[in-house]
């Protein structure tokens, strides 16, 4: 879902890119109060870990693919929408300034799609559904799918706001293509969650809900 | 587990994903790439022919379209390494993982608190 600079006019990208380093700046300001030493090692090995996980595009129907986002496990995981954000956009940056993927002008989009609202539709999705229904991997499991959906239909909206998507057009496409591909989402940040929670139950900041 | 072993065999998961990704990535276009080609008659929505011809202009056609025109060489452009094939994309996925472990290592070192 790494939108090329191509795709959405230079002033409109500026407007992104203000919008993210508000919520960069607040990342930073999680890191500073939440963020302890102890924490700081395993923060490095989730971001390599989902930078290592996004290389791998799984194919889904309709000659398309799909790859983990990844925002909404560092959320759940660290205890913070902010995680998402902070580990989404240095993963971002890498991508676009080593590798090209996704553009720079439009960085400023990816990491509100991607970082921003994967980290607060996948944190607040996840304590929510928990607190419902209880069960934390299923909970993990709604609330990936759930962020990597809603990050595909406001990238739709800003491309159709842009002018290269037409709207209706635009959210049948995204919304079907990433509906599977959120399964994709869901389904590696509930093993991942389990895995975790298995080994380092003192990672999670709500270690008693996880084992419920 | 210890903070020690977690993060090693975290390291090596993700190393192992960098190393077999190259191998078993799909190179279909992801569904971002997918509407944009289906939206510009590049592609069927639900069919997987990709007009190649058709992509090239659709690209051209955004590009006139929003009037940004920016462009930027990578240095690993796509994580490959020009000329040198899957041994390319597996080091540039792999230095990419090696690099994010650094950078965020030492991103979080400036950024958290330093209480301990």
């Amino acid at each position: 879902m790494h939108i090329p600079d191509a795709f959405i006019p230079m002033g409109q990208a500026l407007v992104y890119w203000v919008i993210a380093l508000i919520f960069i700046a607040l990342a930073l300001r999680w890191a500073r109060r939440s963020m302890g030493e102890e924490k700081i090692p395993l923060v490095a090995v989730l971001a390599a870990g989902i930078f290592a996980i996004q290389a791998l595009n799984i194919p889904i129907p309709w000659g398309t693919s799909g790859h983990m986002v990844g925002a909404a496990l560092a959320a759940i995981v660290l205890g913070s929408p902010f995680a998402g954000v902070f580990v989404l956009t240095l993963v971002l940056l890498v991508q676009g300034v080593i590798f090209g993927d996704g553009g720079i002008t439009v960085m400023g989009a990816n990491i509100v799609n991607m970082g921003v609202v994967g980290g607060f539709v996948g944190y607040y999705g996840y304590t929510g559904i928990k607190g419902v229904i209880g069960n934390a991997y299923a909970a993990a499991f709604i609330a990936g799918w759930a962020s990597l959906f809603i990050s595909a239909i406001l990238c739709a909206v800003e491309l159709a706001i842009a002018g290269t998507f037409p709207l209706s057009l635009g959210l049948t496409f995204m919304g079907t293509y990433h509906a599977v591909i959120g399964l994709i989402e869901g389904g590696i940040t509930a093993v991942a969650l389990y895995l975790i929670a298995s080994a380092r139950p003192d990672i999670l900041e709500h270690p008693r809900g996880v084992s419920a | 587990m210890e903070t020690k072993q977690f993060v090693i065999i975290g390291v090596a998961i993700a190393l192992v994903i960098a190393v077999a990704a190259p191998f078993l990535a799909s190179g279909n276009p992801d569904g971002l790439e997918s509407a944009f080609f289906s939206i510009y008659e590049a592609k069927p929505f639900m069919g997987s022919e990709l007009d190649e011809e058709a992509a090239g202009a659709a690209e051209e056609q955004a590009i006139a379209m929003t009037g940004n025109d920016f462009s930027y060489e990578a240095f690993m452009p796509d994580y490959s390494i020009p000329g040198l094939d899957k041994t390319g994309e597996v080091f540039a996925v792999v230095i990419g993982t090696l690099l994010m472990l650094i950078l965020v290592f030492a991103v979080a070192k400036v950024s958290a608190r330093p209480d301990n």
